[in-house]
Formats: C-alpha cells, structure tokens, sequence
C-alpha cells in the first residue's frame, strides 16, 4: 500500500519557493529518507504531509485517500524541534498525546508503561518532564510519537540528542516498526544513518527532487571509482597518473580514481612498491554523493 | 471537539496545579480577612486611650464641649474640664502636654467682644481627627449658647444642635423601596470593578504568557500535526476561562465565609450595609468571561507574534487603556450613571465590563442597555478572535523575530 505520496507538490513563502513540484512516494514497510542541505525544503516538506501548512499546489495522498486531518490519527511524529510540556509529569504527557491521537485514557497509560519499559525509561514516567536529561526527553518525545500505533512515522533528525547507547536502541526500534509493516520517513543530516537504514531516498535542493530512488540503485548508478588500499613499504604508487585524489593514514589509502582511471593498472603500480594487504574498489558512500550532487553546500 | 476539550483540560490542570494559582487563590482572600479582621479589631476600641483638656473661662462653655466630645466618641476619650481657667493654668497645661501626659489642650479665651478665641495644643501636628472634633464641639457649644443666651429653653436648644438625619432609600424598578447607602454603594461598585479590571487582564495575560512559553519550548510543532491551530487556541481560551472562573468561584465562597462572619457583621452594619442582587451576582461571571475572551483572544494573537514576555510588553497599553478609561470616568459614572457618556462607556465592548458595574452600583442599567453591551461584545470578541486566530496559525510556526506591523497585517489577510 503506498502510504504517503505527493504529487508535484508546490509551497512558497513570501521571499521565497521552499518546495517546487516535489513528488514522492512512500510504501508499507519502506524506510524513506528526505535528505537535503539545511534550507532544501525539508521542513516545509514534511510539514505539508503533517497538515501543518496547506500545500500551494500538488495533492497529498495519505494511506492511498486525499488527504484528510483525520488520517493524522494514523501518522506519528517527531519534528526537528523537539516540544514537551515542562511542567507536566511524563506519564501524564503521554497519555495526553495518546488520547489527541484517540485512544482512551487507560489504553493510552498501558502503552505508555509498555513503551517506556522498551525504551528503558520506566522510572521516568512519574517524573515531570523538566526534571530528564535532554536524551531521555528525546526518548519521551519518540515514544509520544509512536503511542498510538501509526501507520507512518515521519521524524525529524530522530538520532539527534541521544549517546551511542540510545541512538542504537532507537535504531533497532525503528527497523522492527519497518518490519511491522509501518513506513517510516526521516530527515537527518547522518549520512551513515541514511546508508544503513533506508530503503529509498529523496535529496532535496532548492526545493526541488535532485536524486530520488532505491538506496540500491542510486549507489549502482554511480561509477565505482573509489578504492581502498592497505600496504606496508612505499606510498610512491599514491602519485600514480590515475589517482585524482589520494589520503594517506600510515598505511591505509583512500583514493578516488580520475575519471575512467584504471584501478587494474593501479593495483599493479602499487604491488611494484609495496606489499598489499587489501585493494577494494568501493561504491561511492552516500554522503559522497550528497556533495556531489548538491556541490558541498550542505553540512553532511 | 474531543480535541479542543483535551487541550481545554490539559491548561486548566497545569494552571490550577501551578504556584502562581495558589498562592493568589489563598492569598487574595487572606487580605481581605486580615482587612476585615483589622476593621473589626478597631471598631472593638483596641486602640490607645485619649485624655484631653478644655480649659475656658467660661465654665459652661468648657462643659458644653466636653459633653459633646464624650457623645459623640467611643469611650475611649477622657475629657477634663478646667475653669474657670487663669493664665497661669495655660502654662502648666501646655508643659503637660509637652511631657505627653496629655494628648492635647483646647484652650478657649473669652473676648470682651464677639467670638471666643480658642488655641490646640498637641504633642503631633498631626492629629488633625482630634482638632476636627474639637473644632465641631467648639462651635455648636457656642451656638447652642448663643440660643440659650436669646431665651431658647435648654430642651429646645439641645434638640435644634442634635440635627436630623437623611435616611435615603432607592425605588427597584418592581416597586420596591430598599434603604441605599450611596457610600457603600460606590465602595461595592468600585471593589467589584477592580476585581473584573483585575481578574480579566490577569488571566488575559496568562494566554498570553503561556502561548509565548509554549512557541519557545516548541511543543506547537508537536501540537500542530494532531491539532488544528482554531482547536488549540480555543482549548487554551476555555481552559484557562476556567482557571479564571474556578479562582471567582472560591474567591465568592471566601467572601462569603467571610462576610457572613461576626467580624464581618460588626463593621458592615449601618453606614457601610451593602446589598447585592441577584442580577450583580449573575452579570459578575458573565462579563468577566466576556472581558476576558475579548482581551485574551487579543493578547493570543499578538502573543503569537512575540518571541519573549518582554516583547509582548510593547502591546500593554492596548488592555490597560481602556481599564484607565474606565476608573477616570469613576465621578462622572456615580454622579449620572444614566449619562450619554456613563452609556456610551458600557456599551463600548473595550470599557463596557467595567463601567456596567460602575454604573451597576448606582443603579441597575435598563436590560436593553445590558443586553445591547453583551451583544456587542460578543460581536467583537468574534471579530478579534477571527483576526487573532489568523496571526495565531502563522505566528506560532515563525521563529526568530518579533513579527513588524507590516507582516501582522499581512497574516492576518491570509485565508
């Protein structure tokens, strides 16, 4: 089932266009990520999918329907700025959002308790929310976005805030939604994030859709002109007529190869000086192709 | 509505549970009990005994005097008498009162001819109650001897100097004839007016307050993808409509306890009986929540162009001019609350809660005129909140600047 689909959507502001005939799609059980440099339309795309602003033209499907605010009972999510009431006692905050979301009072509190076990926050649930480090407010604010069981999950820069510890936690939590049928989107600058977790991508520019597609495909379309080298000896062979650009970290190279260099003819120039231990050519990694796409203006 | 009625629930909780709602929930009431319980603490005679001196010449004169002095007080003046007095008295006298064993000396000198000449002498210059009380005893001893002195009989002349009072009473619009107390009647409508003046601007700040806290801490982001921005705003007004009832509603309860109390009783009686009716009691809440949609809808819109409490400052004046306006007109409303202008003034939406119950202590305004009011009022409250919930919708999402006149009016056009 397509989940979420825009369709030559258009959004502009008083100075300027943030979104121009942006079209996507987001399937049942797909990871998506929404990538861009800061000020792409991002935001303002997701804002769109969340009713918060009316699109200028386009249409907005959600759960295969034109959309409707009453479809929002079935999207969790989780905006860049992060927003919970200070004063008020965890548990008490996320059955207030469960309830916004329909479901009844006791529901809402069992699946609070639940979610808070999973996300190990249980003792936190009797605590007023200003009272948490900002990483367990993260996790609050991720379980209040999930408490209702959405069909579609959109999130801001989810990973932002949280240790390693939590951020892993985060990660399997969100790749068993995904194989719980849910669609997932996020937006993040973490490149790596990106590579390991989504299924498709769309990177945004000017408002505009500059790359769009499967992981998989994306990466297959670009040449495979990266290569890893491990040796021990000479680093004479890195000053080799198909290297474009060449790092060195005693011992371990990382080299892009110029356009229709000959990684073969580089192999050998580089067993003729030193001993080899590994010589991988590599896809280019998706932050590479981020910067090559939108011309290092983001801040992957 | 299930909505608006969540977030409504959520705001009344959060205020009610706050320490700012208790402690001016306890801590109004408690004022006014300690004023109340002062108030009676004075009328019981806890204060310090006074002991005077008239010193005359004439020693029917001096007598006079100190008969109306210890008339007209509360037993706690002692009233000496010395005469006939000779000058060497007056300096043993004033010497006592410069030692404080007398709080004051009326010294009175006969002339040969006309008026007595008559000198005070007080250890503080400003006792100016006890010189007005002896000044008054002063001049009707010397008129009601003047009458004895013309061959009025001493009855006569003391019932002539007693006075009569005027007992006034006000005519209800049903027939019936209730005793006023125009003092009283002033005294309620201004107490009744400061507390609409004060409640509606509090708790019209207050969304105000929390709409900014709330654009900070960024939770309208969150609030926006489950809510409409029309559900929020009237989730916040009615929740916090409600903070503001509950807080009159114990306040009245309060009042109650303490005006039904004996204390209470002892100071409210005679010149200061005051009467409430049935309509005062029923319009009090209602003009109240009209006041308060009107200035709160107001302040949330603006407040939704504001990054700080500092910056929603600038827009002060827009609530508390017309509260100035009302209180300026105070004189002219009590003299004539049936003037053109008394009538404009309650009939215009920005002054009308409080002048209605300006005028309200005087009289009751002819229904058509209060219904007229609250029509308007309801007329405008819609109009601003109109106008508000549109600078509401695009304020609450633009972060970083105070928003210029220019772009106010501008969201304020989109649809």
């Amino acid at each position: 089932m397509t989940v979420v689909e825009l369709e030559a959507v258009t959004k502009a502001y008083e100075s300027k266009v943030a979104v121009k005939e942006l079209s996507l799609k987001v399937e049942a059980g797909q990871m998506f990520g929404l990538l861009g440099p800061n000020g792409a339309g991002k935001t303002s795309t997701i804002r769109m999918m969340m009713g918060i602003t009316i699109p200028d033209s386009g249409r907005i499907r959600l759960f295969d329907e034109p959309f409707e605010r009453k479809a929002l009972e079935r999207v969790g999510y989780l905006p860049e700025e992060r927003g919970l009431y200070k004063k008020m006692k965890v548990v008490d905050q996320l059955v207030f959002f469960g309830r916004l979301h329909g479901l009844e009072a006791d529901e809402a509190r069992k699946r609070a308790k639940a979610w808070a076990e999973r996300m190990e926050i249980a003792d936190a649930l009797d605590k007023k929310t200003e009272e948490l480090s900002k990483g367990m407010q993260q996790k609050i604010q991720f379980i209040a976005s999930l408490l209702h069981d959405p069909g579609l999950i959109v999130m801001d820069e989810p990973f932002s805030g949280l240790d390693p510890v939590n951020a892993v936690l985060v990660e399997k939590t969100l790749l068993e939604l995904k194989a719980g049928g849910k669609a997932i989107i996020f937006s993040t600058h973490r490149m790596d994030q990106v590579e390991k977790l989504c299924d498709s991508i769309c990177l945004v520019d000017n408002g505009r859709a500059v790359l769009a597609g499967r992981m998989r495909e994306i990466k297959a379309a670009y040449e495979r002109n990266r290569v890893v080298v491990e040796f021990e000896g000479s680093a004479e062979f890195l000053k080799s007529e198909e290297i474009a650009e060449a790092k060195n970290f005693s011992g371990h190279a990382e080299i892009r190869l110029k356009e229709h260099g000959n990684a073969q003819k580089l192999l050998q120039e580089a067993s003729a000086a030193a001993t080899i231990y590994r010589f991988e050519l590599v896809e280019p990694s998706l932050e590479e192709i981020f910067i090559q796409t939108v011309g290092g203006k983001g801040n992957a | 509505m299930h909505n608006i009625a969540l977030i409504a629930k959520r705001e009344y909780l959060e205020q009610v549970k706050s320490r700012a709602f208790k402690a001016t929930t306890i801590g109004l009431p408690a004022v006014f009990a300690v004023l109340v319980l002062v108030g009676y603490l004075t009328t019981l005679g806890l204060g310090s005994q006074k002991h005077l001196v008239v010193a005359a010449g004439d020693g029917k004169l001096a007598n006079s005097i100190r008969g109306r002095l210890m008339a007209d007080d509360d037993g706690k003046t002692v009233v000496d008498v010395v005469a006939p007095a000779k000058a060497e008295d007056r300096a043993r006298l004033v010497e006592q009162v410069r030692t404080k064993d007398l709080d004051g000396l009326l010294w009175v000198e006969t002339q040969t001819s006309g008026l007595p000449k008559a000198t005070y002498y007080s250890p503080s210059s400003g006792d100016f109650i006890t010189g007005a009380r002896l000044r008054e005893a002063l001049n009707s001893g010397l008129i009601e001897e003047h009458l004895t002195g013309a061959g009025m009989k001493q009855p006569d002349a003391d019932a002539v100097m007693k006075g009569t009072r005027v007992e006034t009473f006000e005519v209800k619009k049903d027939g019936r004839v209730v005793k006023s107390n125009a003092f009283a009647s002033f005294w309620k409508g201004y107490v009744m007016a400061i507390l609409l003046s004060m409640t509606t601007l509090i708790y019209g700040m207050n969304v105000a307050r929390s709409i900014i806290q709330e654009k900070t801490s960024r939770i309208f982001e969150v609030m926006l993808a489950i809510a409409k921005p029309e559900d929020m705003l009237a989730g916040k007004l009615i929740g916090v409509a409600a903070v503001g009832l509950t807080q009159i509603l114990i306040w009245l309860l309060a009042g109650v306890a303490i005006f039904v109390s004996p204390f209470a009783a002892a100071l409210l009686t005679g010149n200061l009986a005051v009467q409430f009716s049935w309509t005062e009691g029923i319009l009090f809440p209602v003009y109240f929540l009209l006041g308060y949609l009107l200035y709160s809808s107001l302040f949330a819109g603006l407040a939704a162009t504001c990054e700080t409490e500092q910056e929603l400052q600038m827009y002060m004046p827009l609530a508390a001019a017309p509260t100035w306006l009302s209180f300026a007109m105070i004189l002219l409303i009590m003299n004539d609350s049936n003037s053109i202008w008394s009538v404009a003034a309650s009939l215009f939406p920005p002054t009308a809660p409080i002048v209605m119950f300006l005028r309200m202590a005087s009289q009751i305004p002819p229904l058509w005129q209060i219904g007229l009011s609250i029509g308007l009022m309801i007329l405008s409250i819609w109009a601003t909140l109109w106008f508000s919930s549109r600078l509401f919708r695009v304020g609450i999402l633009m972060y970083g600047k105070r928003a210029t006149l220019g772009e106010i009016l501008r969201w304020a056009r989109y649809s």
